[in-house]
């Protein structure tokens, strides 16, 4: 008996080692994605670093980045509509009172092309088949898809699908699938859920690196328009800035309250 | 020693927390920007934390009463960035702190945003500001 059950132990170690390799064989990267992989990563320009935005422009529009004048950026009437709804806390209608920006009154997630408003830093991190990018601010972080297309029938949602691609010294972001429960700027410029970004990195120097960004949504905008922006690089490290909506509506009763209530006598 | 308000208005580019900071999670039409005044008080409290650092200070205006003024500073992360930390004020520390004053007259400030401070001086020593 001790015999059998010995040559029994042998026979299932036998078979958890086979099917371990075959597993890993079947999740194994196929020769033509490998070979993809290693194209990937001899083509890819370094965006390594925490990159820190500079300059105070809350709004996107390329005409207006500073938000003077923020119904200039050509809405359509369903956009129109939304953007003389907002109470921005930014800009030529920010407010103190009533303000319904989203992230403020909510601690709602900001969108991608507001991470890059606010004074917080983020990092891209490279690997051969996703590109993540960390944002500081409310500590979000996004996933870009290397090596597939934008499924048929997306998601709604917050940060939308994003795939990208180098092209030389760029890396191109293509995000669809966007819920319409953000701004894209702090001034309160809306966008639809057919909202098309694109976003191009470019690093013009080691302490440089320039953000375009196209959008494109004919539900909001009559036509496609694209802002720039610059970062520098940091030596700071990621830190936590958690949006927490105790602490906001504390500060809210506590300053923002006080500073739009009658003068005391 | 009870602190006293004093006005010192200044205009100058240099003196103010420049408009195109970025400021974090609202923007100035709160406060006046043109202005800068300085409170001589003391510290009650600093609160280090999201979304902006607050300073209580107690000032004793004209008519010998306590006024507690709030001021605003930027977040931690942006505070840490300038050289504060949540060390930097304590209760009963005595304070000269600037501040662009509440429009509507109320005892609030703002000093601080990401990439601008206002000065503070701390017991007699001036905190970091830019």
């Amino acid at each position: 008996m001790p015999k059998c059950k010995a040559k029994l132990n042998i026979l299932l170690s036998m078979i958890a080692l086979f099917s371990s390799a075959a597993h890993a064989q079947t999740n194994a990267p196929t020769p033509s994605a490998k070979k993809q992989e290693a194209q990937n990563v001899a083509r890819v320009p370094d965006f390594s670093g925490s990159w820190a935005v500079t300059g105070g422009a809350p709004s996107w529009d390329p005409s207006d980045p500073r938000g003077t004048k923020p119904e200039g950026l050509p809405m359509t009437p369903w956009a129109v509509e939304r953007f003389k709804a907002a109470r921005p806390p930014f800009g030529a209608n920010g407010t103190f009172e009533a303000v319904n920006d989203p992230v403020q009154k909510y601690c709602d997630p900001p969108g991608i092309t507001r991470l890059y408003n606010y004074p917080w830093n983020f990092a891209l991190i490279q690997t051969p088949r996703v590109v993540y990018i960390l944002y500081e601010f409310t500590g979000l972080w996004r996933p870009i898809a290397l090596d597939r297309e934008h499924p048929k029938n997306p998601d709604s949602t917050w940060l939308g699908d994003s795939i990208g691609r180098y092209e030389s010294d760029t890396f191109v972001i293509d995000t669809i699938g966007f819920n319409d429960k953000t701004w894209i700027d702090q001034v309160g410029h809306p966008h639809s859920d057919a909202l098309h970004l694109v976003e191009r990195f470019r690093r013009l120097d080691h302490e440089t690196l320039e953000l375009s960004v196209t959008f494109d949504d004919p539900k909001a905008y009559t036509k496609p328009f694209t802002g720039k922006r610059v970062f520098k690089l940091s030596f700071a490290p990621l830190e936590e800035t958690v949006c927490s909506l105790s602490e906001m509506q504390s500060f809210d009763d506590e300053v923002m309250k006080t500073t739009t209530q009658t003068p005391r006598k | 020693m009870k602190g006293k308000l004093s006005n010192i208005f200044r205009v100058g580019a240099g003196l103010l927390l420049i408009s195109s900071t970025i400021l974090a999670h609202h923007g100035t039409s709160g406060y006046d920007m043109e202005k800068v005044i300085t409170l001589n008080g003391t510290v009650t409290s600093f609160n280090w934390s999201n979304p902006h650092c607050l300073v209580h200070i107690d000032l004793k205006d004209s008519k010998g009463d306590v006024k507690d003024w709030i001021i605003e500073l930027a977040a931690p992360t942006l505070m840490s960035r300038n050289g504060w930390t949540k060390d930097s004020l304590k209760p009963g520390d005595e304070v000269i702190a600037e501040t662009h004053p509440a429009k509507n007259g109320a005892t609030t400030g703002l000093s601080g945003a990401s990439t601008a401070l206002l000065k503070f001086v701390v017991n007699g020593h001036e905190l970091p500001y830019r």
